[in-house]
C-alpha cells in the first residue's frame, strides 16, 4: 500500500511521518512518534487502554486512522503532568491510593479522567463508575481507582485530600 | 524461625507505602514488550486453524512468499528440525504421557490451533500475507463434550493415547465406604464451573534476538517465571542455559497465563536463530481469547454423609475436568490440588476422591488465579445443601463442622496439615459485623413483599505457598523453593534480586520492604531487580500466591543474612568481641549497653567501604565484598484464611443480580505492605465475581469458539462491581520467615462461593439452587421460568 506523508501534532509537537492510510493512530503514536505510553489492549475499541485526547476529547486511538487526525491536537499520557513537572493531582492520587497494579490500563484511565475532571469537577461515585466503565482493568477491581479519582477531584477543587472519602 | 525481633518490632514490614514501580507506569514510561525497540526486528504472525479438529493435508504458500516484505512461511516440519517436542510424562500413577511438537504437523486440535508462521518485515505485511496462504484441511469429528469424550467410540484428540481420559486418580481413606454405607442421610450436590480465560490486558508477546557471533539468544517476554522459562526454551532449542537470557520487563498482567513456554514463543525464538536476526510477535486479542490458555472447565459432584445435626461424617468427591486439546502442564496439575485441599476449614475424617481429566478439541487449560478456587464453593455449597436438607440454619451447620482454634494443627483426611489459621474467628467476626440475625429477619420480611435478597457465606482456606514437599506428596513435578541475593555496593547502596518475576503485584516495593526489614535500612534505599535471568538468581516464579512467603520470605532472610555480615564487620571496627549487642537500624549501627540502644557513629556506607576497599580491616577469614545469597524452601504448604459475606438482590423479572453488601474478614499473617495486600484482595475478589457472573468462553457443538472479542467475552466494568469492605484479623505463621503467609488468590475462592450461595439463598423460595456458572441474567431467567 502506498504511504502518505502526514504531520501529526502530538503533545504540542509536530511529528512528520510516512504512513499507509490504513495505519492506526495507536500504531502511529507508538511506532512513528515513539511514544509508547499509549497501550493497545484489544484493537477493537472495547478496553480503552489506547485512549488519547483529540482536541481535548478522549478518543480510542485503535479505532482512528492516523491520517484522520492531521490538523488536530493529540494529547497522550506523556504530556500529563502537574506543577513543576511533578504528578498531576490524578497521578498523585492513583499513586497514593494504589489505583494501579500492572499499569497497562492506567494511561487510558488517566487521559480519560484528566479530561473528565475538567468538565465535571464534582462527580458522584456513580458518575465516576459510569465514565470509568469505558476502561477495562483486570488487576485492581476498580475500587482504588475510584477512590483515587474522588481524591483527585477534591484536590483539584481545592479541598483537603481527605474530604473525598 | 531465625529472627530476633517480635512482630511488633517490624518497621519496614507492614508499612503502608505507595509503590516505587508506580512512577514509570503513571507517566507512560513503562516498558512492556511492545515498547521495546529492536531496530530491524522482523514480525511474526500465525496461521490458525478455523476447525476444531482436522487433518492438515497441504499448505500452499507460494503466492504469499512472493509478496514483497515476506521473509518466509514456516511449518511444523521446519520447526521439528530446529526444536524438540514437549514431552509431558511425569512418573505418576494414572497420568498418561503425552507429547506435542512445536507446531502441529499433521493435524490441528482446536479452533485457533497453530498451522504455520509467517515472518515479514512489518506486522501489517505479515497479516496481508496470511490471507494468501491456502491450507487444505480434512475436518475430523470434534470432541467438545468431556463426558462424551470418554465414550468408547469417541474420536481421539491425541491418537497416541487409546482414550481421551488423560489422567485418572483416586484416593480413599480406609473406612470411608463403611461410614458412607452406614449413614442414612446422604446429600448429593453438583457444581459446574464453565470455561474461562485469564485475559491480561496486555496480551502475550515476545522479542527474540539471536546473536550469531556469540551464539546467544536474548528474549524479552512477559513471563511469571523467567528461570523455568529459560530452562524450558534452552532445552527445546538444544541450547545450554548459559546461551539464553530471558528478560521479563513490565508485564501487563498474567494471572497464570504467562507461566508456560508457549508454542508461538518457541517458534519465534527458533526462527530468530534460523534467520540470524531479531523476530518479534505481538498476539492480538482474538488470538488471546482463542488460543493463549483457558482455565477451569469442570464438573463436580459431592456426596456427603451427615448425621441428624448436620455433622459431616464422610465425603466423596468426583471431578471431571475438560483440559482442552494439549497439556502444557501435567494433566493432574489443577484438579489434583482441588482434591487434596478440598475440606478447607471443616473437620472431615473419611474422604474419597475420584479425579478425571479429559482431553477435548478446545484450547489447552492452565492454572488461572486460584486454580483450586472451586474448593470453597464446593464445601460451602455442600454446607448450604446440608442446611437445606435438614432445615437448619446454614451458619449452624458451619459452626458444628468447623475446626476450632484448639484443634490446630489439624491433619486433613488427604494428609495435609492446616495450621496457624482462624476460620471460626473470621466467620464469627463477619457475622456480627453484618448483623446476621437481623439480616435473616429482614430477608423474611422482604420476601413477603416480593423482594428477593440472599446472603452468601464462604469460608476460605487458601493454600498459598507450595513447598517442594507438597509437590512431591501430590505427585506433581516441581520445586517450591525461591532464592534471592543482596548486594551492598562500596558506597553503601543496597541492591536486591529475587528469582520470581512480577506481573503487577508490586514485588519491587514489597521485596524492598522485606530486605530492608532484614537488613535494617529504609525500604526506599533498596533497589530491587527482578525478571532478568542474568541478574536474578534461579527461582520458581510467580504462581499460587507464593510471592509473599517464598519471594518476600526469601528476601527477608537474605536481608537478615546481610545484616549479620555487616554487624560482624561493625563489631571488629568497634573493637568488640561479638556482634551480639549490635543491630542495624535505618542504615546505622546501633549498640545495646545495659538494655539501652544507642546509635554508634558507624553507617552502612562505612562498613561497605571497609568491606570492599579496606579488606585488611575485616574480621579474620572474612571474604572482601558485601554480598549474600539465600535460598529457601517453604513448608509443604502455608495457608491463609478468610470469610466472605455477600448480600445480593435478584430481580426475578430480569434475572439481574445486584450487590447490597460485600464484606471480607481475612487473615493472611504478617503483611508486607497493607496497601498492596488490599489491592490484591480487591483484584482477586472481583475476578471471582467476574468468573461467577460474567465470563464465559463459549464453544458451539462443532468446537467453534464464539467468544473471540471483548464484546463477547465479558468482564465487569467499574459500573458492575460492588465496593468491598475488608476487615483484618492477622495472626502470623509460626514456621515462615517473619510469619508471612501469602494471599492474592483467596479472593477468587471466596467470591465464587459467596456469590453463588447468595443467589441460591435469594431464590430459595423458588427451590432454585445454583449448581452452574456463570450466573447470567439469561441463565437465571431460564431457571425461574422452569420453576413457574
Ligand atoms: S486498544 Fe483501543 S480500545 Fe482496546
Ligand atoms: S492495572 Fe492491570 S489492567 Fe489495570
Amino acid at each position: 500500500m502506498k504511504k502518505v506523508a502526514i504531520t501529526l501534532n502530538i503533545n504540542n509537537r509536530d511529528v512528520d511521518m510516512l504512513v499507509e492510510p490504513r495505519k492506526l493512530l495507536s500504531d502511529a503514536i507508538r511506532e512513528d512518534a515513539r511514544l509508547t505510553g499509549t497501550h493497545v489492549g484489544c484493537e477493537h475499541g472495547v478496553c480503552g487502554a489506547c485512549t488519547v485526547l483529540v482536541d481535548g476529547k478522549p478518543q480510542r486511538s485503535c479505532l482512528t486512522f492516523a491520517v484522520q487526525t492531521q490538523g488536530k491536537a493529540i494529547t497522550t499520557i506523556e504530556a500529563v503532568k502537574g506543577n513543576n513537572d511533578g504528578y498531576s493531582a490524578l497521578q498523585q492520587a492513583l499513586h497514593e491510593e494504589h489505583g494501579l497494579q500492572c499499569g497497562f490500563c492506567t494511561p487510558g484511565i488517566i487521559v480519560t479522567f484528566e479530561a473528565y475532571l475538567k468538565e465535571n469537577t464534582n462527580p458522584t461515585e456513580d458518575e465516576i463508575r459510569d465514565v470509568l466503565s469505558g476502561n477495562l482493568c483486570r488487576c485492581t477491581g476498580y475500587q482504588n481507582i475510584i477512590r483515587a479519582i474522588q481524591k483527585a477531584a477534591a484536590v483539584m477543587r481545592g479541598e483537603t485530600p481527605g474530604a473525598a472519602k | 524461625m531465625e529472627h530476633t525481633k517480635g512482630k511488633n518490632d517490624f518497621t519496614a514490614l507492614g508499612k503502608r507505602m505507595p509503590r516505587t514501580e508506580d512512577h514509570r507506569l503513571l507517566t507512560g514510561h513503562g516498558r512492556y514488550i511492545d515498547d521495546i525497540d529492536v531496530p530491524g526486528a522482523l514480525h511474526a504472525c500465525f496461521i490458525r486453524s478455523p476447525y476444531a479438529h482436522a487433518s492438515i493435508l497441504s499448505i500452499n504458500s507460494t503466492e504469499a512468499e512472493d509478496m514483497p516484505g515476506v521473509i518466509g512461511i514456516f511449518t511444523g516440519k521446519d520447526l521439528a528440525e530446529w526444536t524438540t517436542s514437549l514431552r509431558m510424562a511425569p512418573s505418576i500413577e494414572g497420568v498418561k504421557p503425552v507429547e506435542m511438537t512445536t507446531l502441529p504437523i499433521d493435524k490441528v486440535r482446536f479452533h485457533g490451533d497453530l498451522v504455520a508462521c509467517i515472518v515479514a518485515t512489518d506486522r501489517y505485511i505479515a497479516e496481508d500475507a496470511l490471507e494468501l496462504v491456502e491450507v487444505d484441511y480434512e475436518p475430523l469429528d470434534p470432541v467438545t463434550n468431556m463426558f462424551k469424550a470418554q465414550d468408547a467410540g469417541s474420536a481421539l484428540v491425541d491418537e497416541t493415547l487409546d482414550t481421551n481420559l488423560v489422567s485418572h486418580q483416586t484416593f480413599a481413606t480406609p473406612d470411608v465406604e463403611k461410614v458412607m454405607a452406614g449413614t442414612d442421610r446422604m446429600i448429593e450436590t453438583n457444581f459446574s464451573e464453565h470455561r474461562q480465560t485469564h485475559l491480561p490486558i496486555e496480551t502475550r508477546g515476545i522479542i527474540a534476538e539471536w546473536d550469531a557471533g556469540r551464539e546467544h539468544l536474548r528474549i524479552h517476554v512477559g513471563t511469571q517465571a523467567a528461570h523455568p522459562y529459560r530452562t524450558a526454551i534452552a532445552g527445546r532449542m538444544k541450547l545450554s542455559e548459559s546461551q539464553v537470557t530471558v528478560i521479563s520487563p513490565d508485564v501487563g498482567g498474567g494471572f497464570g497465563q504467562k507461566i508456560a513456554l508457549y508454542r508461538e514463543e518457541l517458534t519465534v525464538a527458533a526462527l530468530a536463530r534460523h534467520l540470524k536476526c531479531a523476530v518479534r510477535w505481538r498476539e492480538d486479542r482474538f488470538e488471546n481469547l482463542l488460543a493463549a490458555s483457558h482455565a477451569r472447565e469442570d464438573w463436580v459432584r459431592t456426596r456427603a454423609a451427615v448425621d441428624e445435626n448436620g455433622k459431616l461424617k464422610a465425603l466423596s468427591l468426583e471431578i471431571v475436568e475438560d483440559f482442552g486439546g494439549y497439556c502444557f502442564y501435567p494433566a493432574n496439575y489443577l484438579a489434583r490440588v482441588i482434591a487434596m485441599i478440598l475440606s478447607g476449614p471443616y473437620k472431615l475424617d473419611h474422604y474419597a476422591f475420584d479425579v478425571k481429566v479429559v482431553l477435548t478439541n478446545k484450547c489447552g487449560n492452565g492454572p488461572m488465579r486460584a486454580p483450586m478456587a472451586i474448593t470453597s464453593w464446593i464445601m460451602e455449597g455442600t454446607m448450604d445443601a446440608i442446611a437445606r436438607d435438614l432445615n437448619l440454619d446454614p451458619v449452624d451447620v458451619r459452626r458444628i463442622n468447623m475446626i476450632r482454634e484448639d484443634e490446630f494443627p489439624y491433619q486433613m483426611a488427604s494428609g495435609e496439615t492446616l495450621e496457624d489459621i482462624n476460620p471460626f474467628e473470621t466467620m464469627e467476626k463477619g457475622l456480627s459485623i453484618i448483623g446476621y440475625e437481623e439480616l435473616r429477619s429482614a430477608q423474611a420480611a422482604d420476601r413477603e413483599r416480593g423482594i428477593y435478597r440472599g446472603i452468601g457465606i464462604c469460608n476460605v482456606v487458601e493454600s498459598t505457598t507450595y513447598g517442594s514437599k507438597f509437590y512431591k506428596s501430590a505427585g506433581i513435578p516441581g520445586s517450591g523453593h525461591e532464592s534471592a541475593w543482596v548486594k551492598i555496593e562500596p558506597s553503601g547502596a543496597v541492591r536486591g534480586a529475587v528469582g520470581i518475576s512480577a506481573t503487577g503485584q508490586g514485588y519491587e516495593t514489597a521485596f524492598a520492604q522485606a530486605i530492608a526489614e532484614g537488613l535494617g535500612v529504609d525500604p526506599l534505599e533498596v533497589k530491587i531487580e527482578i525478571g532478568n535471568t542474568d541478574i536474578a538468581p534461579y527461582g520458581m516464579g510467580s504462581r499460587g500466591a507464593r510471592g509473599g512467603t517464598a519471594g518476600g520470605g526469601t528476601a527477608y532472610l537474605a536481608g537478615l543474612e546481610a545484616q549479620k555480615k555487616v554487624l560482624a564487620i561493625a563489631a571488629k571496627m568497634l573493637a568488640l568481641n561479638t556482634a551480639d549487642q549490635l543491630c542495624m537500624k535505618e542504615g546505622k549501627v546501633w549498640r545495646c549497653i545495659k538494655d539501652d540502644w544507642t546509635e554508634t557513629e558507624l553507617t552502612l556506607a562505612d562498613i561497605a567501604r571497609t568491606a570492599y576497599l579496606d579488606p585488611t580491616k575485616l574480621p579474620d577469614g572474612m571474604e572482601p565484598g558485601l554480598e549474600v545469597h539465600k535460598a529457601y524452601d517453604p513448608p509443604p504448604m502455608t495457608y491463609s484464611n478468610s470469610s466472605h459475606f455477600c448480600q445480593v438482590s435478584v430481580n426475578i423479572n430480569t434475572g439481574e443480580v445486584t450487590f447490597d453488601r460485600y464484606l471480607i474478614v481475612e487473615n493472611c499473617g504478617t503483611v508486607i505492605n497493607p496497601l498492596i495486600v488490599e489491592g490484591q484482595q480487591h483484584g482477586a475478589t472481583i475476578m471471582g465475581i467476574s468468573g461467577t457472573l460474567f465470563e464465559h468462553v463459549v464453544y458451539d457443538e462443532n468446537g467453534q469458539n464464539l467468544t473471540g472479542s471483548l464484546a463477547d467475552y465479558l468482564i465487569p466494568t467499574a459500573a458492575d462491581v460492588p465496593e468491598l469492605e475488608i476487615v483484618h484479623m492477622h495472626t502470623p505463621n509460626k514456621r515462615t520467615p517473619a510469619g508471612i503467609k501469602g494471599m492474592a488468590e483467596g479472593g477468587v475462592m471466596g467470591a465464587i462461593g459467596a456469590v453463588s450461595n447468595a443467589v441460591s439463598d435469594a431464590l430459595a423460595p423458588f427451590g432454585i439452587t445454583i449448581d452452574k456458572h456463570p450466573i447470567t441474567p439469561d441463565a437465571l431467567r431460564a431457571l425461574l421460568r422452569n420453576k413457574s
